[in-house]
C-alpha cells in the first residue's frame, strides 16, 4: 500500500509538467481557435486563404513532427525556445487549427433566419454575432470541443519525446527500476480519472446551455 | 407622404428575373394585403422593403427616404453594413418565426431595445411585458421558445417587433408554417393592430382574412403586380383571368 502511495504521489509529481501544458494549451487555443473561425467566415480573401493554409498544415501534420519542428528545428533559424515554451506554443496552434474549424462549422450551423431576425431589429455585424450567433454556437460545439479536450489529455504524452517529465515518462521510470507493472496500472487509472474529471465538467457546461431545449 | 414608396423595381436572382417593374405606395395607417401564387415574388419584394435583399434597378422609399442600396453580398457582409437608421422604422416578422432560440420570450424581445437603441432594462421589460398582455402571452413570457406553441412563437414574435416602435410592419405568411387551430389568435393580433392604424404590409394565403383586414390587396404574379385594388373587387369582381384562376385555386 505504502509503495502505491509512493509510485503515485512520483508520477503526480511528475505530471505537474502535464497539467501545465493542458492548462496553457486550453487557455490560448479557445480565442485563438474562435478568432480565427470569425476570420475564416469574413469578407477578406487574403485571410480566409491564409487561415486555410494554417487549418490544412496544421491539421494535415502530426503533433510530434510539429513539436520537433518547433524544438529541434527552430533553433536552425536561430529561435532557440524552452522545452516548455515550444511545446506549450505548438499545441496552442495545433488545437487552435482544429478548434478553428470545430466553431467554423458550429457558427455555419446557426439557421440564416437568426441572422434576418437581428438584421431587421437592427442589431449590426457585432451585436448579431456576439448576442445572437455565437451563444447559439457554443452549444452546438460543446461535444467535439470535449473531444478535443480529451485528445489533448493524451497528446500531453509525446512531450517527452523533446526530453520532457510528463506523467507517462514518470511511470516508465519506476516500471524500469522496480521491474513491476504497478506504475502503468497506476497511470492508466490517472488518465483515466483526468478524463472522467473533463467530461463531468462538460457535461456541466453543456448542461447550462441546454436550458432552451 | 407615402410610408413605403417602390418606383420601378428591379429584382434578379442570377438570369431570373424575380422582380419585374414594381410600383407601390402604402399610405401611414394602410393594410395592404399581397396575394399571388408560389414564386410569384411576394417574399422577395418584402425582403428589399426590409433591407434583407437588395434590388437591381428602382427605388425604395422609406416615409420620404430613400434606403440605401447595400453592396453586394451575403448576408454577414451586409450586417456589416447596417446603420441602424432606416431599420427600426420597418419592423418584419417571419413565416418561421426566427425567435431566438436561447433567450426566453421577454429576453427575446427586450434584446434590441436594450442593445440597439440602448434603452434602460427597466424600461425595456416594462414595455416588452405591455406588448406580452396585448398578444396575450404574459403567462409565458419566461419560457423558452422551445417551450410554447406555433401560435404563441409567433405572438412573441410580433411583439419583439412591435417593442421597436416601428412605423411600419412586414409580415410575410405569419400564419403559414401553423396548425390550422393555431392560425386565429395570431390573425386576431394582427387584426387588433389593423384597428390601431399601424401600416401593415402583410403577405398572406388566408383569403377570408385578407379581405376582411386589408385597405388594399395586391394581386403578384411572376414577378408583377398584376392588380392593386380594394378587397372588394380583387375578390367580387377580378377582371383579370389570372387573379380568377388562382382565387377558384385557392377558395
Ligand atoms: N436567394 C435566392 N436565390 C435565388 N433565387 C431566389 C432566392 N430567393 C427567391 N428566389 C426565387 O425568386 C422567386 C420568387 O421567390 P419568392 O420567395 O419571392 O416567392 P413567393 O411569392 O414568396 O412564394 P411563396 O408563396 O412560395 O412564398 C422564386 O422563383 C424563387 O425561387
Ligand atoms: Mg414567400
Amino acid at each position: 500500500m505504502q509503495y502505491i502511495l509512493d509510485v503515485t504521489s512520483f508520477i503526480l509529481k511528475g505530471s505537474v509538467i502535464t497539467f501545465k501544458l493542458y492548462l496553457v494549451t486550453a487557455i490560448f487555443s479557445v480565442p485563438l481557435g474562435a478568432l480565427c473561425a470569425l476570420g475564416k467566415i469574413s469578407r477578406f480573401r487574403i485571410l480566409r486563404w491564409f487561415l486555410g493554409l494554417y487549418t490544412w498544415v496544421f491539421r494535415g501534420t502530426p503533433l510530434m513532427f510539429q513539436l520537433f519542428f518547433t524544438y529541434y528545428a527552430l533553433p536552425v533559424f536561430n529561435i532557440k525556445l524552452e522545452p516548455f515554451t515550444a511545446a506549450a506554443v505548438t499545441y496552442s496552434i495545433n488545437y487552435a487549427a482544429y478548434l478553428t474549424e470545430i466553431f467554423r462549422a458550429g457558427i455555419e450551423s446557426i439557421d440564416k433566419g437568426q441572422y434576418e431576425a437581428a438584421k431587421v431589429l437592427g442589431m449590426n455585424y457585432a451585436q448579431t454575432m456576439w448576442r445572437i450567433i455565437l451563444p447559439q454556437t457554443i452549444k452546438r460545439v460543446i461535444p467535439p470541443v470535449s473531444n478535443e479536450a480529451i485528445s489533448l489529455i493524451k497528446d500531453t504524452a509525446l512531450i517527452a519525446a523533446i526530453g520532457m517529465p510528463d506523467l507517462l515518462r514518470a511511470a516508465k521510470e519506476v516500471l524500469v527500476r522496480d521491474f513491476t507493472i504497478t506504475p502503468f496500472f497506476i497511470a492508466s487509472v490517472l488518465y483515466l480519472i483526468i478524463t472522467s474529471f473533463i467530461v463531468l465538467i462538460f457535461r456541466k457546461i453543456e448542461k447550462r446551455y441546454s436550458v432552451h431545449e | 407622404m407615402d410610408m413605403i414608396r417602390v418606383v420601378n423595381g428591379y429584382k434578379r436572382f442570377g438570369k431570373d428575373e424575380v422582380l419585374k417593374n414594381i410600383n407601390l405606395e402604402v399610405k401611414k395607417g394602410e393594410v395592404v394585403s399581397i396575394i399571388g401564387p408560389s414564386g410569384s415574388g411576394k417574399s422577395t419584394l418584402l425582403r428589399c422593403i426590409s433591407r434583407l435583399e437588395k434590388m437591381d434597378d428602382g427605388i425604395i422609399e422609406i416615409e420620404g427616404v430613400k434606403i440605401d442600396n447595400h453592396s453586394e453580398g451575403g448576408i454577414l457582409r451586409r450586417l456589416k453594413g447596417n446603420s441602424n437608421k432606416n431599420s427600426s422604422k420597418v419592423g418584419m416578422v417571419f413565416q418561421n418565426f426566427n425567435l431566438f432560440p436561447h433567450k426566453t420570450v421577454l429576453e427575446n424581445i427586450i434584446e434590441a431595445p436594450i442593445i440597439v437603441n440602448k434603452m434602460k432594462r427597466d424600461e425595456a421589460v416594462e414595455i416588452a411585458e405591455e406588448l406580452l398582455k396585448k398578444v396575450n402571452l404574459f403567462d409565458k413570457k419566461d419560457f423558452y421558445p422551445s417551450k410554447i406553441s406555433g401560435g404563441q412563437k409567433q405572438r412573441a414574435a410580433i411583439a419583439r417587433a412591435l417593442a421597436m416602435k416601428p412605423d411600419i410592419m412586414l409580415l410575410d405568411e405569419p400564419t403559414s408554417a401553423l396548425d390550422p387551430e393555431l392560425v386565429g389568435e395570431v390573425l386576431n393580433v394582427i387584426k387588433d393592430l389593423a384597428k390601431e392604424n399601424l401600416t401593415m404590409v402583410i403577405v398572406t394565403h388566408e383569403m377570408a382574412f385578407a379581405r376582411e383586414v386589408s385597405d388594399r390587396v395586391i394581386f403578384m404574379d411572376r414577378g408583377e403586380i398584376i392588380e392593386d385594388a380594394p378587397p372588394e373587387k380583387i375578390f367580387e369582381n377580378p377582371d383579370n383571368q389570372r387573379i380568377r384562376a388562382f382565387l377558384s385555386k385557392v377558395m
